[in-house]
């Protein structure tokens, strides 16, 4: 879906630039090294697109300072003791106009930002590949995309479980021959 | 102590010409030690600059079968009790062999690595100075230190980067020399420095040995990036399932490994750990084979393998 036929679907839609000017928009990004650029454009994007809102990032104590060097001001902190559940009831009580998900890599992956974006409640959501193309899809699209996404992951687990439970018993039995997992130590 | 420094060459023309030199001028500096070029079936005219241009270098011609097998070939070769280990891309410094050998005359030492430094002096991108790792989901994570003030003293490390190291050529023996289950390269060299440690002897590092390495310039120069990224992940797979016998570990390492095609989805952008994981299987036979082999030899744990490696007292 190309960057100007969404153009003349968000004016239809009143969220064309100008007509909106507050709220908050929720930032998904995983942030790695490299990646910076992409945050970049897709921050673009979203100041033409949803003129004045806020973005608020979804940041762990890593990204954090990637985001604020690219001037994002508000993050919701993911941290080690604190649940997936509560941080998207942080984010979902900002009442998002829309999540944008940054995927460093097309959107073959990246189910954990898309169940972020479904569970925040937001209505829309912005998908951008920096440099390469961007669209905005409702709930219902994001919905059947993170179904199917959920159940290629869950194929991807048995079959890599079918592998290791194949890999563990040879290696486990070629330990146990040569004397078991105690023999010799110290 | 006598020496033979081995160089090992495939294709390095133009790397020979500048480390050959460097590596005889410093064998004649400290005390006339054997060069020897093992050349891995070139096909340029390395044997040639060798002949022709320095003489007094020993030429061992092989038949291409990768890195650790010339490597062995060219130590089995040896008549020397100590052998040094060179990269055809390291530039020993003239200085650099008397107190590589004096830290490998210390006692139950099996390897000294030397400190390396990239062409501009600088350590920022230098692999290979005082190693040592940690278990992480399933793989061991490998650290290379790059704080010039924790590179001043002789110290333990994980292993000896396999571009510049001397080792006693009876332990070499003993250990097998580097491993051909991670043929074409890569982590021979972690696999050799861990063993080493988990039979007890120590692999130390020598600051005061100091060689030029233009990291990843003989690799680099024949194979493509995303290979050299695959194989590199797939021999750290395959390092695991040979050398991981902590019960506790290895299953939290197979529980992990379970769940990388998941993640891939799941997260998206990661290392290529699940292709990785799909190319190990291929060699799984082989590396059960070794695991019982490991098995019977060792004599510390993992955990404390890596504790000793780091110089921590336990």
């Amino acid at each position: 879906m190309s960057g100007k036929w969404q153009e003349a679907r968000l004016a239809r839609e009143g969220h064309a630039q100008g007509s909106c000017p507050t709220g908050t928009v929720l930032l998904l990004t995983f942030a790695r090294r490299g990646e910076e650029n992409a945050i970049r454009v897709a921050l673009q994007l979203l100041a033409s697109e949803f003129p004045g809102a806020q973005v608020v990032a979804l940041a762990t104590p890593v990204s954090l300072p990637v985001l604020r060097a690219l001037g994002v001001e508000d993050s919701i902190i993911v941290e080690p003791g604190r649940s997936g559940r509560q941080v998207l009831k942080d984010a979902s009580r900002r009442r998002p106009r829309a999540a944008a998900i940054v995927y460093s890599d097309g959107a073959g992956a990246h189910l954990k930002l898309e169940l972020a974006a479904l569970f925040s409640g937001a209505p829309r959501t912005v998908r951008c590949v920096a440099g390469e193309w961007w669209d905005v899809i409702g709930r219902l699209r994001l919905l059947w995309m993170v179904a199917g996404k959920s159940l290629l992951s869950l194929g991807c687990l048995v079959a890599g479980m079918k592998v290791s439970g194949i890999a563990w018993c040879c290696l486990r039995v070629a330990q146990v021959a040569a004397g078991g997992a105690r023999a010799r130590r110290p | 102590m006598q020496a033979t420094l081995i160089i090992v060459n495939y294709n390095g023309r133009e790397l020979l010409a500048r480390s050959l030199p460097a590596a005889l001028a410093a064998a004649h500096r400290a005390g006339d030690h054997e060069v020897v070029v093992a050349d891995d079936g070139s096909s340029d005219d390395s044997a040639e600059l060798v002949v022709y241009h320095h003489p007094e270098a020993k030429l061992l011609a092989l038949r291409h079968r990768g890195f650790g097998a010339a490597c062995n070939t060219a130590v089995a070769a040896a008549e020397t009790g100590a052998v040094v280990l060179l990269n055809s891309d390291v530039v020993l410094q003239p200085d650099a062999l008397p107190p590589l050998l004096d830290a490998l005359a210390r006692p139950h030492v099996f390897a000294v690595g030397c400190k390396f430094i990239g062409p501009d002096g600088s350590l920022a991108d230098a692999v290979g100075n005082r190693t040592s790792g940690e278990w992480h989901r399933g793989l061991l994570h490998l650290q290379h230190e790059t704080e010039p003030d924790r590179l001043r003293e002789t110290c333990p490390q994980l292993y000896a980067n396999g571009g510049g190291m001397a080792c006693w050529r009876d332990k070499w023996q003993a250990l097998g020399g580097f491993d051909d289950l991670y043929q074409p390269f890569y982590w021979e060299d972690v696999d050799l420095g861990y063993r080493a440690w988990g039979r007890g002897w120590r692999v130390l590092y020598e600051p005061a040995s100091v060689a030029v390495h233009e990291q990843g310039s003989t690799i680099g120069r024949l194979h493509r990036l995303r290979e050299i990224e695959l194989t590199s992940a797939r021999n750290a797979v395959l390092f695991a399932w040979k050398n991981l016998l902590d019960p506790r570990l290895f299953r939290r390492m197979m529980a992990a490994q379970s769940r990388w095609a998941a993640d891939d989805v799941l997260i998206g952008g990661l290392p290529p750990r699940t292709r990785a994981l799909w190319a190990a299987v291929g060699r799984l036979r082989a590396a059960a084979r070794r695991r019982r082999q490991e098995q019977r030899e060792r004599t510390v744990s993992d955990p404390e393998i890596l504790t000793r490696a780091r110089g921590e007292v336990t």
